[in-house]
């Protein structure tokens, strides 16, 4: 039987690709995010193709993406948020798309890009440095203010500022991690269960029905998370912007 | 909305062990570098650990906002926090 962590074997295609020591071969973890941009960009143009005035379901479903994504922005981030918005309506659709697909069982090149740390952190840590950035270039040196709370006794700051800057520099890590974690637990959990089907031969039932309800759990965990990772990079927009 | 709470307890969990991963993760650093036995790795264990309890309790009240969260901009007007969930 098929180990439950033997989905999230990287299998590389085509030609050995090495630059600089790093492997840059085509994976099946790279094949499923050119499935999800593939994805997106066809489910977007395509039911928007019609622009009806009374919209159809396709039509209204990406509307309603767009809606949801665009008064995140304007409720968390404020009407300044405005010109981040395409960076993340394409943040949260990839995400989405990537943990939606991950449940589907594609032949071959089955693989949720979402359960594997480097490419969470690296989509964190895009967030992290350009949320620091735009702090830097909007407020400038007013941005080290950051780390020490107003109100606070000043005699608190050698104990407050080391506090505050490693609580900033956790937001990466909790952000990468949360995605991560919760796919890759979830798609663990979805395996171990289907070998206790196999396992129990007639009473294996049992499981099977447990996997229908936590497949549908995986599904709200899937959009539930690319939520999470949306709505803390507009909070983390909100700081970089307002700066308390 | 339901999904808000449910996506607040996904987060608090995380970031509390971060905070711990990342203070004791930047004294061992320090400590390797500097050469100063345990005691970075120690220090910043806890000042990590405050930190990770700093955004939980952030991200719990939104108050105090300023690495944290805010709920909406309906939610954060002062007269609303005494009777807030």
């Amino acid at each position: 039987m098929a180990s439950p962590v033997a989905q999230f074997e990287l299998k590389s295609y085509g030609p050995q690709i090495e630059v600089g020591g790093v492997d840059l071969s085509f994976t099946n973890s790279a094949a499923m995010m050119v499935v999800a941009i593939v994805g997106i960009v066809a489910f977007l143009t395509v039911s928007m193709s019609g622009r009806k005035l009374v919209p159809g379901r396709w039509q209204l479903m990406a509307e309603l993406s767009y809606e949801f994504v665009a008064n995140m922005v304007k409720e968390n981030v404020g009407s300044e948020g405005r010109k981040y918005f395409p960076f993340i309506f394409s943040l949260f659709m990839f995400i989405l798309f990537s943990n939606l697909f991950g449940m589907v069982p594609i032949p071959e090149i089955h693989y949720t890009p979402t359960s594997q740390i480097i490419v969470t952190f690296a989509m964190a840590f895009v967030v992290f440095i350009g949320v620091t950035l735009i702090a830097l270039a909007r407020h400038g040196l007013k941005f080290f203010t950051f780390f020490f709370p107003s109100g606070a006794p000043v005699y608190m700051a050698p104990l407050l500022i080391p506090i505050e800057v490693i609580s900033y520099f956790v937001r990466p890590v909790s952000l990468s991690v949360r995605l991560f974690a919760n796919m890759m637990a979830g798609h663990t959990m979805l395996k171990v269960f289907g070998g206790f089907v196999v396992a129990l031969g007639v009473f294996g039932v049992a499981p099977l029905a447990l996997i229908v309800a936590l497949t549908a759990f995986e599904i709200l965990v899937a959009v539930l998370q690319a939520y999470v990772f949306t709505i803390l990079t507009c909070l983390y927009l909100h700081d970089a912007i307002h700066l308390h | 909305m339901a999904s808000e709470g449910l996506g607040m307890a996904m987060r608090i969990g995380v970031e509390l062990v971060a905070g711990v991963g990342v203070g004791a993760g930047i004294g061992y650093l320090l400590d390797r570098w500097l050469g100063t036995g345990p005691w970075l790795l120690i220090l910043f264990f806890f000042l990590g650990a405050a930190g990770g309890m700093m955004n939980v309790y952030r991200a719990a009240t939104g108050e105090g906002l300023q690495m944290g969260y805010r709920r909406s901009s309906t939610d954060n007007r002062p007269d609303d926090r005494a009777g807030g969930e």
